[in-house]
């Protein structure tokens, strides 16, 4: 099982290290893509700043999980 | 016994006898016929429209001779982006919108500073204030200010590096750590503050005499925000007196000096105040730095993630730059299998944050030696054992990125372990915290037209023998002057008396990109030896012709003696062969050509040097207070071509990384920096100054001329996170937040206490 990212295709093994993958880029069509499943960019992203735990990632893992996974 | 004739030489600077009798003359010094004075008004607010400039009342004060605002200029926006043009976003004099305090409205052109002053008084300038955001955290909201149109989150830079897997390589780890550390902003404080002398001319030349790290990108720069030709710019630095970083790129004062002498066809002189070069130049990026670093219960790195969101100020400057080479020195000096960066530059309405000595590197090593000690005492390792376990060695690979050739990092530990057990056993309250780095030596990048840096030099020999050696290089204090001089001697074989340089004049220099990224030595300096060596073989071409050896003999020329290399007493003196040849060419001189262009050498630089520094300080438990007793540097740059210059360079790295770690800071309120002198700034000085020793370790870098590398910018990398780890030894108490000030030990060992009486 995989998970494929929506913008670049970039594989990931989990649904959360995909979101730390997306978050992490922080480019314009990463961003876009985030906002609209409703997050903002900004918060997530600032969450790592202020805290540890991923919480930011927790929330986004939870739609990759439905929008992303692949059947290897 | 030396191999050298001037290599490794401890010789005087050649500019030094000028400079301590008084008779260099800077830019500052500088007085031309019929010159005018020059100042600049600035914004009051932080980020405001402008909605009206009268300069009405300033263009009638006697003494006056020109008034300008931005339609006086082409309106286009700078920077040295020319590659990425959406990155130059700043105008010469702002015309619809200011976004920092500080940022240039109009200037002025008088017959001395004082009428010029009041000039600037009597310009009315109408402003809207607009809301301003100072926190690159609260920068990014969606409901934040834009400080620039079209820039989202006000995020206009972000910087990615990746290697391995990192996620994957977590999950193995026995442990993991993950800190949060907070990098402060830093001024350059050189002794020289921006100045320029413009004088532009009746037939629409341009000549600019200007305290700069680079005259051939000031000239260019001039030349695209003026709408004049290169060619018909000439830019001149007189002796320097220092640039750290600030004065690679297009400053107000040169550009303002410019405009005005184009419109009076006068030279104009501008020379900022200290407060305007606290408040209106460049700094060092403040940066909020997250790292999560995993291990093997033996101390074997398996992983290390990054993320670095950074101030970047109102304007893009040099700070794309530093934002990357952050994430690339975060890893460094050791080998990571797996390594992730992510970085973010955020917009401010805060003074631009750009390149200063380091350009990244002093952060990046902060925070990551910090947290190599952190997980060492997690693990019960020894911090100089975990370093060995990890540290770079030669010819090792950063995957993407670079290839380390020559690397005495395991020598600098080595050194370092035995001066720290030399100390022996230390009092109470006293504690050694190391810090290892490695940085590069000239940067690969050049964000013009090309997609390499460059370097050239011409030598010239002329008929007595005396050689003029012609260099875009510029010295700003560190030496380049004289370790140039120094190259070209060695390798023409002559002395360093008989050479003269000229550098850093766009009208007569070939070009070089200047002195940033500890290039000057590597680049410019194989630029140079390959001159002296064309100058040579030219000069030997006549000789064996004239020497007539009957069967092949090699010949060479050391300490002015031109002689057959298996039969050096046969030979004949330098000074008749030149004559001798350039009489034969019928006069003409001998020109020896000579070029460095970095190839295939990775994504950052040629050659890299490395060190390891220990810091000891004695805490006062009582108060917080601290002092940095003792500064020792085991250090790598390869050949040593200057051993004074070198040793220079030390101390003065220890006072400014010293200043970083311990005591320098730009606090602001609602973006109006709040000690804007050289009195409440607070800077390590001559009577703070630690003991220093520097422990040298001679590699040779196959890429350096005769082996060199770097020495200098590298030094300001280790000393505060070598503070902070001090700091802990001595007392147990760590600070991630720079700088390391005795109020914050103080908190921290309160902190200590507190915790220690909780049941």
């Amino acid at each position: 099982m995989s998970y494929h990212c929506p913008v670049c295709n970039k594989v990931s093994s989990t649904a959360m290290d995909l979101a730390r993958h997306m978050i992490g880029r922080g480019d314009k069509v990463h961003r876009d893509w985030i906002s609209a499943k409703g997050f903002k960019f900004s918060e997530l992203l600032t969450m790592q700043f202020r805290s540890f735990g991923g919480e930011g990632y927790k929330a986004l893992a939870e739609v990759l999980e439905e929008e992303t996974k692949v059947e290897d | 016994m030396s191999k050298y004739s001037v290599i490794g030489q401890r010789v005087h600077r050649v500019d030094g006898p000028d400079k301590v009798t008084g008779s260099a003359k800077y830019t500052f010094d500088m007085v031309l016929a019929n010159m005018l004075y020059g100042k600049i008004l600035r914004s009051p607010y932080p980020h405001a429209k402008i909605l009206n400039i009268d300069t009405s009342k300033a263009d009638k004060l006697i003494g006056v001779k020109a008034v300008v605002t931005a339609k006086d200029t082409p309106g286009r926006k700078q920077g040295i982006w020319r590659r990425f043009p959406e990155l130059c976003d700043e105008t010469i004099l702002c015309g619809e919108k200011v976004r920092y305090i500080g940022d240039p409205v109009a200037a002025v052109a008088a017959i001395d500073e004082d009428t010029a002053e009041e000039a600037l008084d009597l310009i009315e300038v109408e402003y809207e204030p607009l809301p301003a955001v100072f926190d690159p955290l609260e920068a990014i909201k969606e409901d934040a200010p834009q400080i620039h149109e079209g820039v989202e989150l006000n995020m206009n830079v972000t910087r990615h590096i990746e290697w391995g897997d990192v996620d994957e390589a977590f999950k193995k780890c026995d442990h993991v750590r993950e800190d949060k550390f907070k990098c402060s902003s830093q001024a350059h404080v050189c002794m020289e503050t921006h100045d320029a002398v413009a004088s532009f001319d009746h037939g629409g030349k341009l000549t600019m005499w200007t305290s700069t790290q680079s005259s051939y990108y000031i000239q260019r720069l001039l030349a695209d925000i003026l709408d004049l030709r290169e060619g018909d710019i000439r830019v001149i630095k007189p002796p320097t007196g220092g640039g750290f970083g600030s004065k690679f790129e297009l400053d107000s004062a040169q550009f303002c000096a410019a405009v005005l002498s184009m419109k009076l066809c006068q030279p104009v002189k501008i020379v900022l105040t200290r407060e305007e070069e606290f408040t209106a130049t460049k700094r060092r990026t403040p940066m909020y730095y997250y790292l999560r670093l995993g291990a093997k219960k033996d101390g074997t790195l398996l992983a290390k993630e990054v993320r670095v969101i950074t101030e970047g100020g109102a304007y893009t400057a040099m700070g794309a730059t530093a934002l990357y080479l952050t994430g690339f020195f975060s890893s460094f000096p050791y080998k990571y299998p797996n390594y992730r960066y992510d970085g973010y530059r955020v917009y401010t309405n805060t003074a631009p944050t750009s390149a200063m000595r380091g350009f990244g590197a002093p952060q990046s090593t902060f925070t990551g030696e910090s947290q190599l000690d952190m997980l060492a005492h997690d693990l019960g390792i020894d911090p100089i054992e975990i370093r060995r376990k990890n540290g770079m060695t030669p010819n090792y690979v950063v995957p993407g990125q670079a290839t380390i050739q020559s690397c005495g990092l395991h020598e600098c530990l080595d050194a370092i372990e035995e001066h720290i057990k030399r100390r022996g056993e230390l009092p109470p309250n006293r504690g050694i915290g190391v810090a290892a780095y490695g940085f590069m030596s000239g940067g690969i990048f050049n964000w013009f037209d090309t997609p390499y840096a460059f370097s050239a030099a011409l030598v010239r020999v002329n008929i007595d023998g005396k050689v003029d050696l012609f260099t875009g290089a510029c010295d700003i204090g560190q030496g380049s002057d004289t370790t140039l001089s120094m190259i070209c001697a060695e390798e023409l074989g002559v002395h360093l008396d008989d050479i003269r340089i000229h550098a850093s004049d766009t009208g007569i220099c070939p070009a070089d990109l200047g002195a940033w990224g500890s290039r000057e030595t590597l680049m410019n300096g194989n630029a140079v030896k390959m001159a002296a060596a064309d100058a040579k073989s030219q000069i030997l071409q006549f000789a064996a012709a004239k020497m007539g050896a009957n069967i092949v003999y090699d010949l060479d020329i050391k300490d002015q003696w031109v002689h057959l290399v298996d039969r050096p007493e046969r030979g004949v003196s330098y000074f008749d062969m030149v004559k001798e040849a350039i009489r034969g060419r019928d006069g003409e001189v001998i020109i020896g050509r000579g070029h460095y262009t970095p190839h295939r050498k990775g994504m950052i630089s040629p050659a890299y040097s490395f060190g390891v520094q220990a810091a000891e300080v004695e805490v006062d438990p009582e108060t917080g207070r601290y002092k940095l007793t003792n500064v020792t540097t085991a250090h790598d740059s390869g050949t040593v071509i200057n051993p004074v210059g070198i040793e220079g360079q030390l101390e003065g790295a220890i006072m400014m990384a010293g200043g970083y770690g311990f005591c320098e800071d730009q606090p602001m309120d609602e973006g109006n920096i709040l000690n804007p002198s050289i009195a409440d700034y607070k800077l390590i000085r001559s009577l703070d100054m630690p003991e220093c020793e520097i422990l040298e370790i001679e590699t040779y870098e196959p890429e350096g001329p005769f082996g060199a590398k770097e020495a200098g910018e590298g030094l300001t990398n280790p000393t505060a996170g070598a503070i902070g780890n001090a700091i802990y030894n001595a007392v147990g108490v760590r600070v991630n937040d720079l700088p390391i000030t005795p109020e914050k030990v103080f908190r921290a060992l309160r902190e200590k206490e507190r915790q220690s009486k909780q049941p």
